[in-house]
């Protein structure tokens, strides 16, 4: 910890920094690490006795145990599938010359599943292979088939999150020199031994990061197994969930989420301390543009783009299948077409779509100043704390939204701070687990951008203050854009954590999703998803232009708005 | 010049030291004692190696950095605490530091906006410093959209437009192709004659150095090794380190030979060689170091003219004006430089030659082992 004498001589040097870096304090405490450690506290006292009859009890718990293993193992299975996907995605991407238009359609089809609500490709599922399912049903006549259980949750999850690690997988393909794989080739290897032994294995940090990534993804992932697992193939998040909505049991969700937070944390150290080390590609941002030579056979390309073609076919069709279902009276029995769901989530679901927007409004902002405040204090001042505050500011981000959510609930919904059935507590949720990508936006573009330029206009007689203001803040105004999109994005789409805050008062789309699934509305929750994935589409095009319009010629290129 | 007029100034640099702990190697010097005085409107560069200092001792005059000991002056004035902003420099970066999301104009504007110029005078001195480094019209452009030769320049005219008291250069000309880099050097050179300017300038390259600069601090491992022009340097190194960095030399081992009312011979090569100056302590026997420029030493192919040095070309390179040879010397490899007349004038491998050497061009060191002062003509 940081000596008195240290924090005082940082106060009298920069008292406005000290000012906003104290506020950010009181609010990460607050925020992140008073609700952690009452989550803590709730599993692991009881009446103020340190006791672990609580986890104890889940180890013992048959039923909560093969949860937890059910949990880990979907997570490795989702893991792998879509590091599959995503290294076969990116590396058609960036090694098979494809051109232009169908780089775009593929980027397209493969980031919807990234900006729609998380059961999208759920309900599709249910409805191309559900009991009276599409396929299932109407195409090959199966009536005994059953759409719930392991698999169509390893599926659907391996949709909807392939697309992160074709994120995080693209940008070091295309950063591997394409001299380095030319040199092999030129050596007398023959392009497999060139993949095997060149390019894979410089790609093996980033398949670690993908892989660690889409792990932690389906662990936090609560609402396509609460869809899909069934009552057969239990996971931790769900348990969390019911032992609280539907037993009231607060000490056993806090226990099991307990659970959940240790392959999590496992996952964020893994990630931070050794993935990260690892990176043999420095991303510069700029792509390193295509290989000049054909890296790959014309046999070996036709394969992999049929393949990719396929995937992007089977997301498409989700969509597509989204849309038709939201417009018809009920997909599987009534075809008549209808804009009956329309009329009733402009209706009856208006107030949800109305809290909607008027959260995810005040969360952008917030979440976007907080990203920019944060990246900037822990990039370019010295203050005592400051690697901590990164860290602590990067807690909510990394832990499952199942956590987050419990550990809210806990924390406001007793005094000091109670909080619960407020916006706010919705708000805060949002802006400290979604606004982390607004930090490690600028944290990234302020590495990019050299320290000579302040020293420049400080040599042209710009205070610290001018040199800011003129300098560094238009330079990282990219970064608070992305950070504002992500916040809008998340509130629109996320789930897992505040389906524990929502009550009442305020509400959500998603949530109102949910339940309409649960009544077997299936109609409405499709217009409620494809309205979603239009608002957030339009948001995303809106920022994208104004990060456009913000790129002056020859400036550094904006990182990607979804990246990460 | 009305764009740029400046008042020139003296710029001293006093005892400055700076230290840095190094992960490895622990504490560091970047800067040790270092001593400058650069007149007003003088062009004082400060040579060395890569990791020498002399970035360091560039960036405390600029007040990027403080230094842990030592004042800097500017005409007698101490701003040894006074920030960058406040010290009224220009300061042209290795890597220009050009705004990306600034025009040219809103670039070479930024220093006249901040001292809260109006419009009017703004407009009329970028145009007038533009038009003087040769981008006249290049206003609205951006950064990326330039040559590195035009963003060059565009950094010059943004330090100089602010009429600075001094104006530093860090490298200015690294980042350039060989051919740019020549023709840059001669433009700041003169552009810095026709302003007037005090100027302090950075550089790994002796040749750039010597063809700019009206005097030259060769630095290295964070103190000045010796300072005076480009032909002090050359002739008169005060050292082995100056003599090897600052062109080529050769390196001859020899022994003082004999002491005769201040003049000192010198046996090296097989021979007995005069040496060009008193060299103050010598005494018969002292281990000595001759330093010969390749240029220095004159072929005599003319087999009927003999000198008491014979050499054997071993071999040679041909470069258009001028030929290179390697020579075998008393049991020593010489490096020497002969230009050529025509086609005739080209002395074949395996040619016995004599040597002449031009005395006023050599320079005699004291061997390691040795105590004696440096002597020269």
């Amino acid at each position: 910890m940081a000596r008195p004498a240290a924090i005082a001589a940082s106060i009298r040097r920069d008292p406005a920094v000290a000012a906003v870096v104290l506020s950010l304090w009181v609010l990460l405490v607050l925020f992140v690490v008073y609700p952690l450690g009452m989550l803590l506290a709730r599993s692991l006292y009881d009446h103020g006795v340190f006791t672990t009859a609580g986890i104890l009890g889940i180890l013992t718990d048959e039923h909560q145990l093969r949860a937890f293993w059910n949990s880990l193992v979907l997570g490795l299975l989702v893991g792998l599938t879509g590091t599959v996907l995503g290294f076969l995605f990116a590396f058609t991407a960036t090694r098979c010359r494809l051109p232009r238009p169908v780089l775009t359609a593929i980027d397209a089809s493969v980031l919807l599943p990234l900006v729609s609500p998380p059961f999208t490709t759920a309900i599709a599922m249910i409805f191309s292979i559900g009991p009276r399912g599409l396929i299932t049903y109407n195409l090959l006549g199966l009536k005994t088939v059953t759409v719930y259980g392991m698999a169509s949750t390893l599926s659907s999850e391996a949709v909807t999150y392939f697309p992160i690690a074709y994120l995080t997988l693209r940008p070091i393909l295309a950063g591997i020199d394409s001299n380095l794989e030319g040199m092999a080739l030129s050596l007398g290897a023959s392009r497999w031994r060139v993949f095997r032994t060149v390019t894979l294995p410089l790609c093996i940090p980033g398949l670690a990061n993908a892989f660690l990534l889409l792990f932690a993804a389906s662990l936090a992932d609560f609402a396509t197994p609460l869809i899909l697992a069934g009552n057969q193939f239990q996971v931790l998040p769900t348990q969390a969930y019911l032992q609280i909505t539907g037993l009231f049991d607060l000490r056993g969700g806090a226990a099991l989420s307990f659970m959940l937070l240790v392959p999590a944390l496992c996952v964020f150290l893994l990630q931070r301390y050794w993935v990260s080390r690892r990176y043999y590609v420095t991303i510069t941002g700029k792509g390193a543009g295509q290989a000049p030579f054909a890296s790959v056979s014309a046999g070996a390309r036709n394969a992999l783009v049929v393949a990719c073609v396929l995937v992007t076919l089977i997301i498409s069709y989700f969509y597509a299948l989204l849309l038709y279902a939201s417009v018809v009276v009920a997909l599987g029995a009534n075809y008549t077409l209808t804009l009956a769901h329309y009329r009733v989530i402009f209706t009856e679901g208006l107030k949800a779509i109305r809290d909607t927007l008027v959260i995810a409004g005040l969360a952008m902002p917030l979440g976007g100043l907080y990203g920019i405040l944060v990246g900037y204090l822990v990039t370019k001042k010295a203050f005592p704390g400051r690697r901590t505050m990164e860290l602590v500011s990067m807690i909510n981000y990394a832990l499952p939204g199942t956590i987050v959510g419990i550990a809210y609930l806990i924390a406001f919904n007793d005094r000091p701070f109670v909080l619960t059935g407020t916006a706010l507590i919705i708000i805060a949720c949002y802006v400290f687990r979604y606004g982390p990508t607004g930090i490690r936006a600028t944290v990234a573009l302020l590495q990019q951008i050299d320290k000579s330029l302040e020293e420049a206009s400080q040599s042209l007689g710009a205070g610290s203050g001018t040199t800011f203001r003129r300098i560094t803040l238009p330079l990282i105004l990219p970064a608070f854009f992305a950070g504002l999109g992500i916040v809008f994005i998340r509130s629109m789409t996320a789930i897992s954590a505040t389906i524990f805050l929502v009550s009442i008062g305020w509400t959500l789309i998603t949530v109102r999703i949910l339940e309409n699934i649960t009544e077997l509305s299936l109609g409405p929750a499709a217009a409620f998803s494809v309205l979603v994935v239009a608002i957030v589409f339009v948001v995303i095009a809106a920022i994208g232009r104004v990060l456009r319009l913000l790129r002056a010629p020859g400036a550094a290129p904006v990182t990607s708005l979804l990246g990460g | 010049m009305s764009a740029v007029s400046s008042q020139s100034i003296g710029v001293k640099v006093e005892g400055v030291t700076k230290r840095y702990v190094h992960r490895v190697k622990g504490e560091i010097y970047a800067a040790r004692d270092v001593v400058l005085d650069v007149r007003p409107g003088e062009f004082l560069t400060l040579l060395g190696p890569s990791g020498c200092g002399k970035t360091t001792v560039l960036r405390i005059i600029a007040g990027f950095e403080k230094p842990d000991a030592g004042r800097i002056r500017f005409d007698g004035e101490d701003v040894t605490e006074l920030p960058a902003n406040q010290r009224n420099i220009g300061f042209v970066f290795q890597n220009y530091a050009l705004f990306p999301h600034l025009s040219v104009f809103e670039n070479v504007a930024y220093g006249l906006r901040v001292r809260g110029l109006v419009q009017e005078d703004i407009g009329q001195r970028v145009s007038e410093v533009l038009a003087l480094v040769g981008l006249a019209g290049y206003e609205p452009q951006f950064s990326g959209q330039l040559s590195g030769g035009e963003q060059q320049r565009v950094a010059l005219a943004r330090a100089i437009v602010i009429r600075p008291k001094v104006l530093l250069c860090d490298e200015p000309l690294s980042n350039l192709d060989a051919k740019l880099r020549v023709q840059m050097r001669h433009e700041i050179h003169e552009l810095q004659r026709r302003l007037g300017i005090t100027m302090v300038y950075v550089t790994h390259d002796q040749e750039e150095a010597m063809a700019v600069s009206d005097r030259i601090a060769v630095i290295n491992q964070g103190g000045v090794v010796q300072e005076g022009t480009a032909q002090d340097l050359y002739y008169r190194p005060v050292s082995h380190f100056v003599a090897t960095f600052v062109g080529r030399v050769n390196l001859v081992p020899g022994t003082v030979a004999d002491v005769v009312a201040g003049k000192v011979t010198i046996a090296a090569l097989g021979t007995v060689i005069a040496a060009p100056a008193a060299l103050a302590g010598a005494a018969r026997g002292d281990a000595v170091e001759l330093l010969l420029r390749p240029e220095a030493i004159e072929l005599v192919p003319d087999s009927r003219e003999t000198t008491p040095l014979q050499a054997t070309v071993t071999s040679r390179t041909f470069l258009g004006e001028k030929t290179e040879y390697l020579l075998q010397c008393g049991g020593h490899v010489l490096q020497a430089v002969r230009y050529n007349a025509g086609p005739r004038d080209v002395i074949p491998d395996g040619a016995t030659v004599s040597l002449r050497l031009a005395e006023d061009a050599m320079t005699v060191l004291p061997r390691r082992e040795s105590t004696m002062a440096p002597g020269a003509p």
